[in-house]
């Protein structure tokens, strides 16, 4: 019903009569099957034999969810016999294949998502904590599928969110010590799917999710964080000059400065502890950097925006700047409104509001 | 999305041919939806006949059409996938769930029917009311689609709005739910389905329309959202659901309702909009799709017409951003 990137072709589809006879026929075979499953469970006959007939129904439409419901309804049932035919991991094992094939061929249907997120959960319940532990950590290697043929999925992003913060729980504990956390690794997958395609915001995303925690399991020292941060701020300045006209980057570029803020929220600041006056070294690093850009490519808005955006921190911790003037900031905002007309209310607004 | 009391019809007379809205032949296409059933697709959509009767009903509402389709015939499929529970599923025979419980109520008080619900089902408003309160997470204040635990804001931003519209918001932690929807936003000003999942239009709606039912707007970091909100808008004046994404006409309706609740409509160029939206009609047989020359559907559409609305496009009804 919601269908997308489906081409119309030209004028109205005529059907012949031999593919309406066929779709009739489809059609009695689809109702026939999606009422006996009905039936069955109306019967309560939560058998293997109907658990066959719902995988086949879910083949033909994995969004028909109360079948989701139908199928989570048998293998409880299932698992609770008092001689079961089949283990729970057996199952478990059936249904991880099944949600994987269908998830290869519809990888946005929430309810195919959802049935795995509940299987593993299941799992844990009915197999204990070591088999929860690897049965989450396979999922990894799922979801790299998933995200390799959709970087953006984000379903697939919001499952490895979840699966990562499931494995971190389930980690055995070493030495007694905290849970284990695989936020570096996570780490570095956002830097390889950024290096493979800039433009990736959910990679860009899922990083700026990850960097507070790092810096917290390191126990970055002052310094160590300003390195941290130094680096940031290098890739992302090397990705703008790139291709300065992709909106992931600027956007994560607009999140370091963020970071930089003094009313930026404690636990999200990379470094605690610094002054006014290395913020405004920052600031006057980025504008300087940016400008040296705005020479090959003047024609780009997301520079003039970025250099007011700069302008507006920098005159958060001082009012009396050298590094730019009141002049450069209305040369800045004619370019946004002759760049960027589609949004030209927005910069008229922005006018407004810092009085150029 | 409800239906607030707008001025009547307008003359679309004048307009130039790419300018026009093929009113008639779309009230002619969401008629007809209920015909298809020698379509395969009419049976494998079923899981969406409740949303889909919700969508074609709103869309001839702004449509001037409003009696289009017949009342009781409505009112009685409606109430028939109405469980014991006081959850709605999406036809007679399917299971009870948020999403298709808040379409049954938002049709109700779309046809004014609080009234002959509880005629036909005796504390049905209740009902329907502790079904849906039923759902909320005591410990974090968001909300399960159904009792097999799935949550996410759409199921929060639903629950308000039902809740809302049937004027028993009390059932619920209204605070809880608004902490929930503060702690999914992102830096970048927008929300997403859970904390730290990215942003996304579709969740920046849920968040903001949920904020905007508890009269906490002042949570949202305005010139932020409102900024990504407008980069949605590209070259060819259609809208995506993300950075660096295709545009898509029910983006329409999910980016510019969120602006339109934080007073920031006129941050992206609507003539340009207005005439992507256009384009995406069937002229020949009525209908929106996603995008120009894709097969339409019943969802493009009403998301299509809402945005429409918005952009004050003549002769339509107003819509509520909510
Ligand atoms: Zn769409």
């Amino acid at each position: 019903m919601a269908s997308h990137g489906i081409s119309r072709g030209a004028g109205p589809v005529v059907r012949s009569e031999e593919a309406r006879q066929k779709e009739l026929q489809q059609i009695t075979a689809y109702r026939d099957l999606a009422d006996l499953v009905s039936t069955k469970m109306a019967e309560r006959q939560y058998t293997v034999q109907v658990l066959g007939q719902i995988t086949k129904l879910l083949n033909e439409n994995p969004e028909y969810y109360t079948i989701w419901n139908h199928r989570r309804r048998i293998l409880i049932a299932l698992v609770a016999e008092e001689a079961p035919r089949q283990s729970p991991d057996e199952l478990l094992q059936g249904d991880l294949q099944l949600t994987f094939a269908l998830l290869r061929k519809f990888p946005k249907c929430y309810w195919i998502w959802n049935h795995r997120n509940w299987l593993l959960r299941e799992g844990e319940a009915l197999m204990g904590a070591e088999a929860a532990y690897k049965l989450w950590s396979g999922e990894l290697q799922l979801i790299n599928k998933m995200l390799h043929a959709d970087s953006r999925n984000f379903h697939a992003w919001g499952y490895r969110r979840f699966v990562v913060s499931q494995i971190e729980r389930l980690t055995p504990s070493q030495h007694g010590g905290s849970q284990q956390s695989l936020a570096e690794s996570e780490f570095e997958y956002t830097t390889k799917m950024i290096k493979t395609n800039l433009s990736n915001f959910s990679a860009w995303h899922n990083r700026s999710q990850l960097i507070p925690n790092i810096l917290r399991e390191r126990e970055a020292d002052p310094q160590t964080r300003r390195d941290f941060l130094g680096a940031e701020l290098s890739l992302i300045c090397e990705a703008i000059n790139t291709d300065p006209f992709d909106q992931s980057i600027w956007f994560y570029h607009q999140y370091l400065l963020s970071i930089l803020s003094p009313s930026c929220p404690p636990h999200q600041l990379v470094v605690q502890d610094l002054t006014n006056g290395e913020r405004q070294g920052y600031y006057e690093h980025e504008m300087q950097y940016i400008r040296e850009i705005l020479e090959d490519e003047a024609d780009c808005k997301w520079i003039y925006e970025a250099l007011l955006g700069l302008a507006e921190a920098h005159m958060e911790v001082d009012a009396g700047t050298g590094s730019f003037t009141t002049k450069d900031m209305r040369a800045w905002l004619d370019e946004l409104k002759r760049l960027d007309p589609l949004r030209r209310g927005r910069w008229e607004d922005l006018e407004r509001r810092l009085s150029l | 999305m409800s239906l607030v009391s707008g001025p009547g019809r307008g003359g679309m007379a004048g307009m130039p041919v790419e300018m026009q809205l093929f009113v008639d032949k779309h009230v002619s296409y969401i008629q007809s939806l209920d015909t298809r059933k020698d379509e395969l697709e009419y049976w494998l959509t079923e899981h969406l006949r409740l949303n889909g009767l919700y969508w074609g009903l709103t869309a001839l509402h702004l449509l001037g059409h409003a009696h289009a389709l017949p009342r009781t015939g409505i009112l009685d499929f409606v109430l028939s996938c109405l469980h014991e529970s006081g959850g709605f599923g999406a036809a007679p025979g399917h299971d009870a769930h948020m999403l298709y419980t808040v379409s049954g109520v938002q049709i109700l008080a779309t046809l004014d029917a609080f009234g002959e619900l509880e005629e036909r089902v005796p504390g049905g408003r209740q009902k329907i009311g502790k079904f849906i309160a039923g759902l909320q997470d005591p410990e974090t204040g968001t909300f399960a689609g159904d009792e097999w635990g799935e949550q996410d804001t759409r199921f929060l931003y639903g629950a308000l709005n039902a809740l809302s519209l049937m004027g028993l918001l009390e059932l619920v932690d209204v605070e809880k739910a608004v902490q929930h929807v503060h702690s999914c936003a992102n830096f970048d000003g927008g929300y997403g389905t859970s904390p730290g999942a990215e942003s996304h239009s579709g969740q920046v709606f849920t968040c903001v329309g949920a904020l905007t039912i508890a009269g906490r707007l002042d949570l949202v970091n305005q010139e932020k959202l409102g900024a990504w909100l407008s980069e949605r808008q590209l070259k060819n004046g259609g809208l995506n659901g993300r950075p660096e994404k295709k545009e898509d006409v029910c983006y329409s309706w999910w980016v510019m309702s969120s602006m339109a609740m934080l007073g920031k409509l006129h941050w992206i160029d609507g003539d340009r909009l207005t005439r992507f939206i256009l384009q995406c009609q069937d002229p020949e047989l009525g209908g929106l799709a996603d995008r120009p020359g894709d097969m339409v559907d019943v969802f493009h559409t009403v998301f299509g017409i809402a945005g429409l609305s918005l952009l004050k496009y003549p002769g339509l009804e107003e819509v509520d951003p909510v």
